[in-house]
């Protein structure tokens, strides 16, 4: 405790000097007092990533990627001490409803683009497709985790439709 | 003097893709489909390129030497090439005019680059190849003298030699490959293989005793590779002369090998590193910088030239640009 309260110190003293990092137009967040003070927010778990993925809705069948097992809670790792300026990691793999599944790369994708937009900005999502589930795991894995080429699919209005119907049953 | 941040600026609003600088002046391209013109030296914003040119990303921006011409490659297959109007009349407004708009790639381009002496343009693209361009002397004229199509995958990265007519491109197959110019058309010299993941960018050394390229991977590493020697009508022989010491935990997308013999590497760990030959082949890491861009990923890591001044300049997903003071000439007595 004397060394956390040290610790403190130290941060209010720096929050008492002007910060230099941003010079320009600092449209970052307002940060909340007990985040600029070092104290963890709750850390996300598996169980809140499962939530939030877990109704995407498959985009050939009527139902989410929940009931279809497609997405399961044993599946996700997540790794987040709950700090707003420290790096947090989800991995999520998923398990297709058919090995040839053409389209395992579009439910892939989805999942990103649903986790990219709800996670805040310390998360790096890896998306991967489960040991055995796919004939082309490494092809489908290397795609979803490529950064620019997920980048140019959320520039496609085609598959961004597609992807919004999915997300469309997410609350 | 470790790493130090000279100046942030907030340009963007979204990911910084790309950074050129010359003449002191720096170009960013942006997911805002954005580019935009800044005055290194005195931090000033002159000019933002017409955003409506390009329908998505610019993912890519290079100064032809000694020239305000901008080439600009966009993720939506063209690339748009720029220069400054009313140059001659050395006033201190800054625009930049559209001259030509290229097209001929199938899918989004990754990189352009100028080759040293400004003759040739390259770019490369999803479209799995690289392609040289040459111009007319107003540089409004773009014809493609060669295709070069040896890759399997997406090409990410296009970067010339800073003496030779000699190209390196990098892939999402995981190789690098040398092209060199070859009876009037351009041919693969080499191909460099080690890396474990899609190679992200590369850069030669500024040496004119040697020949050598750096390169960061998906694989988180950074490696040093090295001309060995050229049989006749053979392929190039290049080796993996080293893999630097292993810092990065993710994806390494940039590095940039200074004038003085420094490498620097960037990417998804928000980390940039700064690294030394301690001995021939042998390299140390001199210097780092954590969460250089906060908690968001960085796309670039440029070695820049303000004013005779080595800076280090970096863009990253929170749209910011970032420049960092380092003073080369404290390693001698550092990490040693």
């Amino acid at each position: 405790p004397v060394l956390q309260n040290v610790e403190l110190l130290t941060k209010l003293l720096q929050l008492n000097q002007a910060p230099e990092l941003t010079t320009d137009e600092s449209d970052e967040d307002t940060d909340d007092m007990a985040d600029e003070l070092g104290v963890p927010a709750d850390p996300i778990d598996p169980q809140e990533i499962y939530d939030l993925i877990a109704h995407i809705s498959d985009p050939e069948h009527p139902l989410t990627l929940g009931q279809l097992a497609v997405v399961n809670l044993k599946d996700i790792e997540v790794h987040d001490e709950g700090y707003k300026d420290r790096m947090a990691e989800v991995i999520v793999k998923i398990t297709p409803t058919i090995t040839h599944c053409s389209l395992a790369t579009l439910i892939g994708l989805g999942i990103r683009v649903r986790l990219e937009r709800a996670l805040p900005a310390r998360f790096r999502i890896t998306i991967f497709v489960k040991e055995g589930s796919h004939q082309s795991e490494n092809q489908v894995n290397k795609q979803l985790n490529d950064k620019e080429r997920v980048a140019a699919a959320c520039e496609n209005d085609q598959l961004l439709g597609v992807i919004s119907k999915m997300l469309s049953t997410c609350k | 003097m470790p790493i130090q941040l000279a100046k942030s600026l907030k340009l963007h609003r979204d990911k910084v893709w790309s950074i050129d600088c010359s003449n002191g002046m720096l170009a960013t391209g942006s997911t805002d489909r954005s580019v935009k013109i800044i005055d290194a030296s005195q931090y000033k914003l002159l000019d933002e390129l017409d955003n409506t040119v390009h329908k998505k990303a610019v993912r890519s921006v290079a100064w032809r030497p000694n020239s305000y011409v901008l080439a600009a490659g966009s993720f939506d297959s063209t690339i748009s090439i720029w220069n400054r109007e009313g140059e001659e009349e050395m006033d201190n407004s800054w625009e930049m005019e559209l001259l030509a708009i290229i097209e001929g790639h199938e899918n989004e381009v990754k990189s352009v680059a100028w080759s040293h002496d400004g003759a040739y343009l390259a770019s490369c693209s999803r479209d799995k190849s690289v392609w040289i361009w040459e111009s007319d002397e107003m540089g409004e004229e773009y014809e493609c003298i060669s295709v070069l199509q040896e890759h399997s995958q997406d090409v990410k990265h296009v970067v010339w030699h800073p003496y030779l007519q000699l190209l390196a491109s990098s892939s999402y197959d995981d190789t690098i490959r040398i092209w060199r110019e070859y009876d009037d058309d351009w041919e693969s010299a080499a191909v460099l293989n080690g890396h474990e993941g899609t190679v992200w960018s590369s850069d030669f050394e500024k040496s004119e005793t040697q020949l050598r390229i750096c390169s960061g991977s998906d694989d988180a590493s950074v490696k040093v590779w090295k001309y060995v020697r050229d049989d006749e009508e053979e392929q190039q022989e290049w080796i993996c002369e080293a893999t630097l010491p292993a810092v990065h935990t993710r994806a390494v997308y940039s590095v940039s090998w200074s004038e003085d013999g420094h490498i620097a590497s960037a990417g998804s760990d928000g980390k940039l590193v700064i690294y030394r030959e301690a001995q021939p082949g042998q390299w140390k890491i001199v210097d780092q910088q954590e969460l250089c861009h906060g908690v968001h990923e960085v796309n670039v890591a440029k070695w820049i030239k303000i004013n005779g001044k080595t800076m280090l300049a970096t863009g990253g997903d929170d749209g910011y640009i970032n420049l960092w003071n380092w003073d080369t000439s404290s390693t001698s007595n550092k990490n040693n």
